[in-house]
């Protein structure tokens, strides 16, 4: 269960304030949906699970299966089943995906106690897994993500989650730059990793991803803290009315 | 300006070190001629310093302190099991070879007699013997300077290499000098490389050093390489020490008409390198990719220089050098591209990058284009970096461990200049080399 408790969170260089006392819970098993206006702090939410530098929790906490997450170095929350899907993949040029991969997979298995994974006990996963998301090896073999389409990148994304096997999933503007094709194959990625054991933070700007990746709840975040929390139905009211309620309560 | 300086400690011993060891030196007595005029050269040019635009970021009179004295039938023992530790990766390339031990060749430790196609003559020898003709030859070099010079005046050995023309070699030639001993010393030697028309080879200078060996060495290679019409010549350098070598490299290139030469240079563990390349087009449709890799840290400090002349129309270059720099490691990159008026239809780019690993670490780079005809295609570029935080964050978030990502990145970085080397063995050396060094680092 990932529970923020009356989380405050400024940016490191400055003064200012993002996340204004958010708290919020999401139970193994469910998918929560954030929706909200350009700025009310999901993508900040969204880097402080993950643990990116440059923001300062001033006040609340993050626990995850009841831990304490916040001293935690990315790769350490990665290893306790956090995974942030990028709104933006990085790409790196010069380092085949395949070697980001297995890098990652393995680093991952070591903390987690399990063993290395032998070259073609791991190509025949990612093989297996690629499939499923239109990712074929030939193009894992090129540096990670470079020259990529928004799709590809997103559907990469994806990949990494599905060979990671992690258990917070947040997925952060997954749909942006999407055509409804490739918002498909991706939604359909999403599903499949669908899990008694699995919690999903969707973050979204548009309640068309919420049509295919269908949320338990739906949260909307404005002025750094949730104003509303509802189910489904409360994204295709938002949709309808756009954020002015919420941010005009703010102002 | 003509300013009467006077001459630092290092240069009063340079020309005493030459009187000390002059009869002892090989060379006919026509060789011992041009020694002594070389010498000569020297006493007037002085180390180079830096109101020399050349050598503006490596100051060489105000760097080297001291002269070693020369090495001179070095007899320093080293077995097969103690070449291959000091070859380190490159042991694992199967390859002719010809081993030279403090600037001495050792017969003992070859490896070239199945070699076809591929004859080696040791240049101490062939000096001992030399009529005016070849003593003309052997010492004068297309670089004239301080450096060429000192290298005339005190060269004790090197490999003289001829393939044949249209041979192919089976196997990459492998020319091995090994630092080795506890004696401090400087070693000299100079190389000749002929490649015979329509020939192919791989040919690697390697410049290593056995653990143990005192830590301060200084020494002076010189490498003349022509590549015959239509021949295909891969040449790499790999000079790898221990962090105080100072090294004064030159290779001065010249290639044919349809000739290929595939240049590489790697480079770590050098406390003062200059690495310069001199390369003359002589003939139509000349192919050249020049790349290297260079990992400096502490005072390090790695200099390379780079002439390409086009003296011919329709001709290539291509340059791709990378540096990575920690601590207080300083890389410099001068590429100089001379495109003769007569040269039309050629075709020129180069790059340059550094990575910094470090806040005091510096980058020097200085392209020159100097074209003199107008129907050519000609560029630069250069650039400094930090790694990207925002990479590292992102292979951090997908659990892989910080000195791990920073590993991964700059092997990708550095890793993209060692692509350029065609020979897969040679290529996977590289790369070990640049994966020790990267273990050895005080921020892995």
């Amino acid at each position: 269960m990932l529970e923020i408790k009356n989380l405050h969170v400024k940016l490191e260089d400055g003064d200012r304030v993002i996340l204004k006392g958010l708290s919020l819970t999401v139970p193994k098993g469910e998918v929560h949906a954030i929706m909200g206006p350009n700025g009310s702090g999901k993508s900040t939410l969204a880097y402080v699970l993950a643990g990116r530098d440059g923001y300062e929790v001033t006040e609340g906490d993050i626990l995850w299966n009841g831990e304490s997450i916040l001293d935690m170095e990315p790769d350490e929350r990665a290893a306790k089943g956090v995974f942030l899907a990028f709104q933006y993949p990085m790409e790196i040029p010069g380092v085949a995906g395949l070697t980001f991969l297995r890098t990652a997979l393995n680093s991952v298995r070591k903390k987690r106690g399990e063993t290395e994974l032998t070259t073609p006990a791991f190509m025949k996963i990612v093989k297996e897994k690629g499939q499923k998301l239109n990712i074929n090896v030939d193009m894992l073999k090129r540096p990670v993500n470079v020259g990529f389409s928004g799709g590809e990148k997103k559907r990469s994304e994806i990949l990494q989650m599905a060979l990671l096997e992690p258990t917070l999933c947040v997925l952060d503007e997954t749909d942006s730059g999407l055509d409804i094709d490739a918002l498909r194959v991706v939604a359909e990625g999403v599903n499949a990793l669908r899990d008694k054991d699995r919690a999903f933070l969707v973050i979204t700007h548009y309640q068309r991803l919420l049509n295919y990746i269908v949320p338990d709840k739906v949260h909307v975040l404005a002025d750094g803290r949730i104003q509303k929390t509802g189910g489904k139905e409360l994204a295709l009211e938002l949709e309808k009315s756009g954020y002015a309620d919420y941010t005009g309560k703010a102002a | 300006m003509n300013v009467a300086v006077m001459k630092s400690k290092a240069e009063q011993a340079l020309t005493e070190a030459f009187e000390a060891v002059a009869a002892k030196l090989p060379g006919s007595a026509a060789v011992k001629a041009r020694r002594a005029e070389a010498i000569g050269a020297f006493g007037s040019l002085g180390l180079p310093h830096r109101r020399i635009e050349e050598w503006k970021y490596t100051d060489l009179r105000a760097n080297l302190k001291e002269a070693l004295p020369p090495a001179i039938h070095d007899e320093t023992p080293l077995t097969i099991a103690e070449l291959i530790v000091a070859l380190g990766p490159l042991a694992h390339v199967d390859a002719y070879r010809v081993t030279f031990v403090n600037g001495r060749h050792r017969a003992a430790l070859d490896d070239i007699s199945e070699a076809s196609g591929l004859d080696v003559a040791t240049l101490g020898k062939t000096l001992a013997s030399a009529p005016s003709n070849v003593a003309d030859a052997l010492t004068k070099s297309d670089a004239n300077g301080a450096i060429a010079a000192l290298n005339a005046a005190f060269m004790t050995d090197g490999a003289i290499v001829r393939v044949a023309d249209k041979a192919t070699l089976a196997k990459p030639l492998l020319v091995v000098f090994v630092r080795a001993g506890s004696g401090k010393h400087s070693v000299t030697v100079r190389n000749f490389v002929s490649i015979g028309k329509n020939a192919t080879a791989t040919i690697i200078e390697a410049h290593v050093v056995l653990p143990g060996a005192a830590a301060d060495a200084q020494s002076n290679a010189l490498t003349e390489v022509t590549v015959g019409k239509a021949a295909t010549l891969h040449h790499a350098k790999v000079a790898v020490d221990e962090g105080r070598c100072v090294h004064l490299a030159d290779w001065d290139v010249s290639l044919d008409a349809d000739a290929t030469y595939r240049g590489f240079q790697f480079s770590t563990g050098l406390g003062l390198a200059r690495n310069e390349i001199n390369v003359l087009y002589t003939g139509r449709g000349g192919k050249l990719d020049l790349s290297g890799a260079y990992m400096a840290r502490g005072n390090e400090h790695i200099d390379t220089t780079l002439v390409v002349d086009h003296a011919v129309p329709a001709c290539e270059s291509r340059e791709l050098f990378k540096g990575v720099l920690d601590g207080h490691g300083r890389g410099i990159f001068q590429g100089k591209i001379i495109v003769q008026p007569d040269a039309q239809k050629t075709d020129g780019k180069q790059m340059s990058q550094a990575l910094m690993l470090s806040e005091d670490a510096e980058f020097d780079s200085k392209p020159e284009l100097e074209i003199f005809a107008d129907d050519v295609v000609c560029g630069h570029g250069a650039t400094s970096a930090e790694l990207d935080p925002d990479m590292l964050f992102y292979c951090r978030s997908r659990g892989i461990p910080e000195s791990e990502a920073r590993a991964l990145m700059i092997e990708s970085f550095i890793g993209e200049a060692i692509d350029k080397v065609e020979h897969p063995e040679v290529r996977a050396a590289l790369m070990a080399f640049a994966k020790n060094w990267l273990a050895g680092s005080t921020r892995g």
